[in-house]
């Protein structure tokens, strides 16, 4: 476990040397200019506004992330020959594999933790004090990073098997059919065959449920997320990745690196 | 050496004036398509459930977004007089499919489609299905019932509706007692001064858009003249019991011992009695204006 530390600590190391947290000035800038502007332009939504935007850019700024240094993670290493050197020291495969995920998750925490700060800095300039009720755009930050989580996990999937080009699609596609799970689930089962059906809707389990985290519209109304729901999500996400994990590891050790 | 200043030179003789002349250009192709268009608002996408799915996982923000648009194409159009209002329906049944809590897009919304043109849409029936839904959705929240009552009372007047809107509305929690009061007052009275009064008082206090707030204010002010000169009317019958003729100014009700002092509208303009011997608003009060507007467009509602 200490080696998948280390391994994990190089990922974060090397993500801010990418200067990967240069977005955080990005969401910055656009929170202080939404802070501003949409209280002139719009009736009635300035508080709900910055929470909608808050959450949606945190959420896209994570998943270009995700997705892109996620497939590079094995990928880059493997290209610059890296990979190389570091598995003829005692590390294994399947705890490279753990330790980039990792490392990125890590990094992924730093900076939707930065950003919910920033986030909520702008809130108080809004609204000028906290109350109680905002504590649920927390909730809402924690299951975009554990949405993330997931994203990266696939990305690293994706990238063990195949071009960095294709896993890119493939992690965006999942990822979008992944928010429509529920319509896959929906779909009038009596024009189709019970066979069709059947595989439908075990479909609609096996592919992951993106809309699970998506508690942005409560967030933005102050609802509160039931306690239940946050316990459901985190288990939902752990084992999740685990089992992409244990699918990556198992076509990374197969992986013919000559 | 020298050709490098010369280009530097050159660069900055050429970026102002290239830049001063794009910009002029630019305001002569702005108006040359501003008169080959003549609606430049335009709702692409009208179907509320198709860009719910489009928007991903960013329905509330793509909801912000269409609120803000129709608070724009509304606003634009109310700037510039314009009683033309029909993209404003599909912005709001987007923005509210986009986001069914989004409260302030049917209270709003509603304001907007039911008052008469130009001030509004002028339809009163689409502002009832817009604050049904908001009913639906957000079942809880009385003050959208207080809405729909102020559309039946006001812009559709038909009282039993109105009477009914509030009085469902009192049932629901943390609903204010005169929710039913007014339900009550309704039911029994129809249309009366103090119920318009305390429904414009109401929206002017609730509300902090500033917009509203002056609407609400201006309409108080109208039906506080409207009280005002009612009164004086009863003074007016009383003079005119007691001398056998109408009085023909306000100060001959004061020196009859029937007013203290000249009374003044709300603005602090005299009332005057107008050659029917009816009390009215001064020729130089600005609430005329707002009264003959006022007038004229509840002749152009359809009831």
């Amino acid at each position: 476990m200490k080696r998948v530390g280390i391994v994990a600590l190089n990922t974060f190391r090397e993500a801010v040397r990418d200067r990967v947290l240069y977005n955080l000035v990005f969401f910055a800038l656009l929170m202080m200019l939404a802070a501003v502007v949409v209280g002139q332009i719009s009736i009635g939504i300035e508080e709900s506004v910055i929470v909608s935007l808050g959450l949606s850019a945190i959420s896209v700024i994570g998943l270009l992330i995700s997705v892109f240094i996620g497939v590079a993670l094995v990928s880059k290493e493997m290209e610059k020959r890296t990979l190389y050197a570091l598995l003829a020291k005692p590390v294994r495969r399947w705890e490279f594999l753990l330790g980039k995920f990792g490392g990125l998750v890590l990094t992924l925490a730093v900076n939707t933790a930065a950003m919910a700060a920033g986030l909520f800095l702008v809130m108080l300039y809004v609204k000028h004090s906290l109350q109680r009720e905002d504590a649920v755009v927390l909730v809402a930050v924690y299951f975009i990073w554990l949405k993330l989580a997931l994203i990266v996990a696939l990305a690293l999937m994706f990238s063990c098997f195949t071009t960095p080009l294709l896993a890119i699609l493939f992690t965006a596609g999942l990822y979008i059919v992944g928010l429509y799970v529920q319509e896959l689930r929906n779909l009038p089962v009596d024009v189709m065959s019970p066979a069709m059906a059947a595989f439908t809707k075990w479909l609609s389990y096996l592919l992951p449920n993106f809309e699970n985290f998506n508690v942005m519209a409560m967030a933005a109304h102050g609802r509160a997320v039931p306690g239940t729901l946050i316990l459901q999500n985190t288990l939902y996400a752990v084992i999740y990745c685990a089992i992409v994990l244990t699918g990556a590891a198992a076509a990374f050790s197969r992986k013919n690196l000559k | 050496m020298k050709s490098q200043t010369a280009m530097a030179l050159l660069l900055v003789l050429i970026l102002p004036l290239g830049f001063a002349r794009i910009w002029r250009l630019q305001h002569g192709i702005d108006s040359q398509l501003a008169s080959v268009s003549q609606e430049p608002d335009d709702v692409l996408l009208r179907s509320g459930k198709l860009v719910k799915i489009m928007s991903l996982e960013y329905a509330p923000l793509m909801a912000d977004i269409y609120w803000t648009r129709a608070v724009q194409y509304y606003g634009n159009k109310h700037v510039r007089g314009q009683a033309n209002l029909e993209m404003l329906w599909p912005l709001l049944d987007v923005t509210t499919t986009l986001d069914p809590n989004l409260i302030v897009a049917y209270r709003f919304g509603a304001m907007f489609l039911s008052q008469a043109p130009p001030a509004g849409a002028g339809r009163p029936d689409q502002a009832v299905e817009l604050i049904r839904r908001g009913i639906q959705a957000n079942p809880d929240y009385w003050r959208l019932n207080e809405d729909l009552g102020f559309v039946y009372y006001f812009d559709l007047k038909d009282y039993p509706k109105a009477s009914e809107a509030f009085l469902e509305g009192s049932k629901k929690p943390n609903a204010q007692l005169w929710m039913k009061v007014m339900a009550a007052k309704i039911a029994a009275e129809g249309d009366s001064l103090s119920t318009s009064m305390f429904l414009w008082k109401d929206i002017y206090e609730s509300s902090s858009d500033p917009m509203i707030k002056e609407n609400a204010l201006q309409r108080l002010k109208l039906l506080k003249a409207q009280e005002d000169c009612m009164r004086l009317d009863a003074l007016a019958d009383e003079y005119a019991k007691r001398n056998g003729r109408r009085p023909a100014r306000m100060t001959d009700l004061v020196q009859a011992g029937l007013l203290r002092g000249v009374p003044a509208d709300p603005e602090g303009f005299a009332y005057v009695f107008g050659e029917d011997g009816k009390a009215e608003l001064n020729l130089d009060s600005p609430l005329l204006e707002q009264q003959v507007l006022l007038e004229r467009l509840n002749k152009v509602v359809p009831r």
